[in-house]
């Protein structure tokens, strides 16, 4: 059985971040619960004070916005895993994104977990983390102090760490359209409840080569990464399969994952490898194939 | 705590925070909720799981705790419609809202196809995980009338079945859609 | 009544009998029960794997408001506890021996309440050298976890005298035939020997609903609504520990949410009776995942095996020596040690065996039964031997399973039963199934196995039968409903010798007062032993109803017949609450039948049996990701040889639940230890196979031989499949050249396997 807390109820982003703020280490974010409430249930943690944001209108929208002719998708922090499964909107314009959503956890998690929740917490093994790494997502953060924006390469800081302090409150992660030439792709492997390893990639091709690449690797390390060596190793080279594979070789070498339940170091960069590959390659031919279209 | 191991942890008694504080410090929230079509009010603590209000509070002990960290579904019960694992849902989520449990399932004594086909195709045996895993089904049913194999097996992934094998399950919940388009 | 007469209800594919009450939410379990007064039970077990207790202090948890009693070793008698060897005591006295182990336990108004109580207990422990692993409590210097347990046999392990074993051993079983040594010696008529070491994980059983004991103490006795396997075993051992007649003390079983053997003999029991003694009130403990998985667990073992064989494929000997580590008390150890020592040569003709089989203590959580013991943990490693013998030999893979398996009536174990089941049929349907000489792909793999399970465990059962003026019957039989489908099964039975309907029988769940005795819920014994206890009870009725008949018609009993709930003589009948006016002279009395299943005279104990041999066998077909090592199973299939089907969906229900727990113990199951503590005691970390683990397809084949010794020819069922897929899967490996010796069958295993082949 938990410890007694009291749960607030703001109905600003502003009174959640006033309310973080008195309360500094005794309180927490409370959204969906799906991450939050396994650890206090562990006794590992404990908040005599809850935040429920779920109090504040206007955090669970899907939006389609241009700004500066770049078209963007903004994702509420309370979109369900599930409601991102199934909006439209962003089965219409980033597809990928829906169907990973629709792959975490089980179907009682994606009905209560939440985007920024799942974000926020910093669990190394996440879906969402990974896939929005590749695609350049931006969080935007807000407190007392007003909003910044941080992308999701800043993002990630460690092990359950993220870029939000204490008093912010994630308000939306905003997401660029792949344009016409780009194609993304997703692979995990999991054992267990959650994935062993999960690579994202995009691919832009221009004129037969690569114009540009990005890749993701999470759940082997304290956060998704970025291989930049990978993606500098790819952009002018031609889509071929010795590219990638040279790219998931670089991707293997780069993470440093450790030996545990979810396997040795070894055989996780091995997967890495493999997965690597395989995504590159996928994001590459829908990007080809978007290209033709 | 679930966790043995965590409970003789001096760690958690160094935490500042006393965990068995008495009765009167321990807050406590007024609450009302519909439960298979009736309204409820309780007096919860926020930390209050949905299953034990559920179960304690209101006697209705089909949702089952098993291995309360969200994984089996043994506690699955629908919130709005949604399947939510109850042993890890706050009671306080389900104020003013629709819960939905096995005990709700039935009308007038008329079992829902769902229970009806289970019965029929053997889908289940110690029967521990059944609430919840007709529960699943029915809000598949719900949003996808004609599910195929492949659905069916999506939707039911996170219910876990220690006895059965899940064939059964699965023709049961084909039973059961066909059962609901001819009327049944 | 002629056994080949034409069968109306049994043979039929009835509908569960308490599916309703399931499918509704309206059927209790041991969880769902409260008593008036009733207090919650939480218990504080030990975070280290061996160590002496220096003191507790449970003055602060005991003046928490809401706390009503915390029970510590300081209020026991000490006395022990254990099925085979009492070893165990209620909590923890001066040492605790296992990470998990009960050293305390609080009584409180409310969950949270006793939650917060346990904090507050404040142990001192002097932690002492630990012997984690098979190989510390073998080693010379290993810390010895009982050197001062008075150890003592336990009630009813069957396993003849118990001696005392040296260091940690626990028990030692070994059988001996011919001189195995010569033949593997003497090279030139044995030039294939096939050679290896294997290891098989802990698993955790995990029986959805975790152990829940509620126990009431009332005047002289107590009354226990417990998550049991076997009523009266728990009752004897609590009457033993507690000083009572058995009585006195009262064990009711509802529905159990699954047992697999984790509900076997005694678990929380006699801490919730103790805890409830010392509270002056009920009290109700259930167990989390997590303790469950500290209470029981399956065996790991270690095992040294060869095989040799003629050059042409002709089995000589098997030499085998298997270490299972029972964790800090015994439990069942034992017996499982005994079962997987008959399985370790599996069902063929030797000419020489010997087998030495250890269970060995370690300071871990305490092992004990779980479906298929013994066969699970050996028939991977014979078959896969027999396997490579075939291939060394160069013949074909069912073939030399067709020359060397036994034949029903050849001895299978010296002074015991001989075979009384068709191997050869069944592995040839397994093979046919599988379409074994058509030509496949060559990424698949196709492996069979196929074993024998000493089934029954001891033949003790009784039943009655009440009939009742109105037509109906209630029967009273102690079986546990842990989800096989015996209450549906009995009523069948009943039904069938009484000419009643089904919905016209009531069937009750155990509870010791009322139902009379039966032995054991598990060892698939249930439709075969207590089935015939059943079967006799009903016919005991019948008999009586014949009599009447008989005197009120004018007739001999052999020329009426019951049907319909009537009895007939050609046109004319009486229905059975006109049978009781007339023998009564109201509308009222009963007819009672007896039935009672007990040993032949001389054949008591378990080297004479087993009652039947079931039969485990099961084939796969696979494939298997190169790259990642993932096996992808195609197809699984296995044989049901039960002698006759009272209903065959329930046979078929219970062999694919089998055949999925064979598939997480073969591929993706394992509890991981580090000094002894579990780094996996939650399903987040332990994979328990989903409705997308399913292969793509599945076959159970039913055979029906009317082989067994049970009602209508029957025999039990429901075992078997478990310890046929990893033999089955481990087989279709190598078939595809992937040879691994340790399970399960991880992603990463199989791809190191492939590694190391240069693939």
């Amino acid at each position: 059985m938990l410890a007694p807390f009291r749960i607030h109820e703001p109905t600003t982003v502003r009174d959640a971040s006033r309310l973080l703020l008195e309360h500094g280490d005794a309180a927490a974010i409370y959204a969906g619960g799906t991450e939050l409430l396994l650890l206090m249930k562990d006794g590992l943690v404990h908040y005599p004070h809850l935040v429920n944001i779920k109090t504040i209108a206007g955090l669970d929208q899907v939006a389609l916005q241009d700004e500066n002719g770049s078209r963007t998708l903004t994702l509420g922090p309370l979109l369900t895993h599930r409601a991102l499964a199934r909006s439209a909107t962003l089965r219409e314009q980033a597809p990928l994104i829906a169907q990973v959503a629709e792959r975490v956890a089980n179907a009682r998690v994606r009905a209560a977990g939440t985007l920024g929740g799942n974000l926020c917490f910093g669990e190394p093994h996440s879906d969402p983390a990974t896939l929005l790494l590749a695609w350049d997502a931006v969080m935007e953060l807000t407190s007392t102090d007003g909003s910044r924006r941080v992308p999701a390469i800043s993002f990630f800081v460690g092990l359950l760490q993220t870029a939000r302090q204490p008093h912010e409150v994630l308000t939306s992660v905003a997401v660029p359209l792949l344009p016409a030439h780009a194609g993304a792709a997703y692979e995990k492997f999991a054992l267990h409840e959650r994935p062993s390893v999960t690579v994202a990639a995009v691919v832009y091709l221009r004129d037969g080569a690569i114009e540009q690449a990005r890749l993701a690797v999470g759940s082997v390390g304290p956060t998704p990464l970025r291989i930049g060596e990978a993606e500098e190793a790819l952009a002018g080279d031609r889509p071929a399969e010795s590219a990638f594979s040279h790219a998931a070789a670089l991707a293997a070498r780069t993470v440093s994952p450790v030996d545990d339940l979810y396997g040795s170091a070894e055989y996780k960069r091995h997967l890495v490898r493999v997965l690597a590959a395989r995504a590159l390659s996928a994001a590459s031919e829908q990007a080809a194939r978007r290209e033709r279209a | 705590m679930s966790d043995m191991t965590g409970t003789s942890d001096p760690q958690v008694l160094l935490s500042g925070e006393p965990s068995g504080e008495p009765l009167e410090e321990r807050p406590r929230l007024p609450i009302t909720l519909t439960v298979n079509g009736r309204p409820v009010e309780a007096v919860i603590e926020p930390r209050e799981m949905l299953l034990d209000v559920l179960r304690e509070r209101l006697g209705l002990t089909g949702a089952k705790r098993s291995c309360d960290v969200q994984v089996c579904g043994a506690c699955t019960v629908l919130l709005d419609g949604l399947p939510v694992s109850a042993c890890c849902t706050l009671a306080y989520e389900a104020r003013g809202r629709e819960v939905l449990t096995i005990e709700g399932l039935a009308c007038d004594g008329r079992l829902h196809p769902l229970q009806e086909a289970f019965i029929d195709c053997t889908a289940l045996q110690c029967g521990f995980c059944t609430s919840g895993m007709i529960l699943t089904a029915k809000s598949l049913l719900d949003e996808t009338p004609h599910p195929n194999r492949e659905q069916i097996r999506a939707a039911l992934q996170g219910n876990l079945c220690r006895c059965t094998g899940y064939w059964n399950i699965i023709e049961a919940v084909e039973q059961a859609a066909q059962a609901e388009v001819q009327g049944g | 009544m002629d056994e080949q007469a034409a069968l109306n209800v049994v043979g039929q594919n009835v509908r569960r009998v308490d599916a309703r009450a399931k499918v509704t939410g309206e059927a209790r379990f041991a969880g769902d029960l409260s008593v008036a007064g009733m207090l919650h039970g939480k218990v504080l077990r030990s975070p280290l794997p061996h160590a002496r207790i220096l003191s507790i202090d449970a003055t602060q948890a005991e003046a928490l408001p809401g706390v009503v009693a915390v029970l510590t070793g300081r209020d026991l008698s000490g006395r022990l506890y254990g099925h085979a060897i009492k070893d165990r005591p209620i909590v923890a006295l001066d040492r605790v021996r296992f990470v998990g182990e009960p050293v305390a336990a609080v009584a409180a108004e409310d969950a949270a309440t006793a939650d917060a109580a346990l904090a507050l207990i404040a142990v001192e422990y002097d932690e002492l050298p630990a012997a984690t692993t098979l190989d510390a409590a073998l080693a010379e210097d290993a810390p010895l976890l009982h050197k001062d347990t008075p150890l003592s046999a336990g009630l009813f392990h069957g396993l003849g005298e118990m001696k005392a074993q040296p260091g940690n051993i626990c028990y030692h079983h070994s059988i001996v035939q011919g001189d195995a040594a010569s033949i593997f010696e003497g090279a030139p008529s044995a030039p294939i020997v096939v050679e290896g070491e294997y290891t098989f994980p802990a698993i955790y059983q995990y029986a959805m609903e975790p152990h829940t004991v509620v126990a009431q103490w009332e005047g002289d006795g107590v009354t226990v609504w417990a998550s049991c396997q076997h009523p009266f075993l728990v009752r004897a051992e609590l009457a033993d520990l507690f000083e009572l007649p058995v009585s006195r003390v009262r064990v009711v079983v509802p529905y159990l949410g699954g047992g697999f053997g984790s509900k076997s003999y005694t678990k929380m029991e006699p801490l919730t009776v103790a805890l409830a003694r010392k509270a002056g009130r009920p009290v109700r403990i259930a167990n989390s995942v997590g303790e469950a998985m500290v209470t029981t667990r399956r065996h790991n073992m270690r095992c040294r095996m060869r095989t040799a064989a003629t050059a042409d494929g002709q089995l000589l000997a098997r030499e085998a020596r298997l270490w299972m580590d029972t964790g800090a008390y015994a439990d069942n150890g034992p017996r499982v040690v005994a079962t997987a020592a008959d399985a370790a040569p599996g069902p063929y003709r030797w000419q020489a065996l010997a087998v030495d089989a250890w269970g060995v203590y370690t300071n871990t959580p305490p092992a004990g039964s779980y479906r298929a013991f013994g066969a699970t943990h050996l028939q991977w490693i014979g078959e896969s031997q027999v396997d490579e013998v075939a291939r060394r030999a160069g013949i074909d893979r069912l073939e030399i399973r067709e020359r060397n398996l036994l034949r029903p009536g050849e001895q299978v174990r010296p002074g015991g039963k001989p075979l009384d089941a068709d191997l050869v049929g069944d592995v040839r349907k397994i093979a046919a199934h599988l379409d074994w000489h058509a030509p496949k792909p060559p990424d698949v793999g196709r492996g069979l196995g196929v074993g024998l399970l000493a089934a029954g465990a001891q033949p003790v059962s009784t039943a009655l039968v009440r009939l009742e003026a109105d037509g109906t019957a209630t029967l009273l039989v102690s079986t546990t409903e842990v989800g096989q489908g015996a209450r549906t099964v009995f009523s069948q039975i009943v039904a069938e010798e009484l000419a009643l309907p089904i919905e016209c029988i009531r069937v009750p769940g155990g509870d010791t007062q009322v139902t009379p005795y039966d032995r054991s819920t598990g060892a698939s014994r249930s439709t075969t032993l207590a089935g015939l206890a059943v079967q006799r009870a009903a016919r005991e009725v019948r008999a009586q109803l014949l009599a009447i008949a008989a005197d009120c018609f004018g007739l001999p009993p052999a020329a009426i017949a019951l049907r319909d709930g009537a009895v007939w003589h050609e046109d004319e009948s009486r229905s059975y609450p006109d049978l009781f006016k007339y023998h009564f002279g109201m509308v009222g009395g009963e007819l009672i039948g007896r039935g009672e299943v007990r040993p032949e005279r001389g054949k008591e104990s378990y080297a004479a049996g087993p009652v039947f041999w079931e039969v485990c066998t099961g084939g796969a077909e696979i494939r298997v990701d190169r790259a990642t090592g993932r096996i992808q199973v195609l197809k699984l299939v296995s044989v049901a040889d039960v002698g006759k089907a009272i209903n065959p969906h329930l046979v078929e229900a219970q062999e694919m639940g089998a055949v999925m727990q064979g598939l997480g113990n073969a591929i993706h199951e394992e509890m991981v230890f580090e000094n002894g503590q579990i780094l996996n005691p939650t399903l987040l970390d332990y994979h328990i196979p989903t409705i997308a683990d399913l292969p793509d397809s599945f076959c159970s084949l039913l055979v029906e031989n009317g082989d067994g010794p049970g009602p209508y020819g029957a025999k039990g069922v429901g075992e078997g499949a478990l310890a046929g897929v990893p033999a089955a899967i481990v087989n279709a490996l190598a078939d595809l050249g992937i040879i691994v010796h340790e399970l399960p069958l991880t992603p990463e295993r199989i791809w190191r396997a492939l590694q190391t082949e240069g693939d």
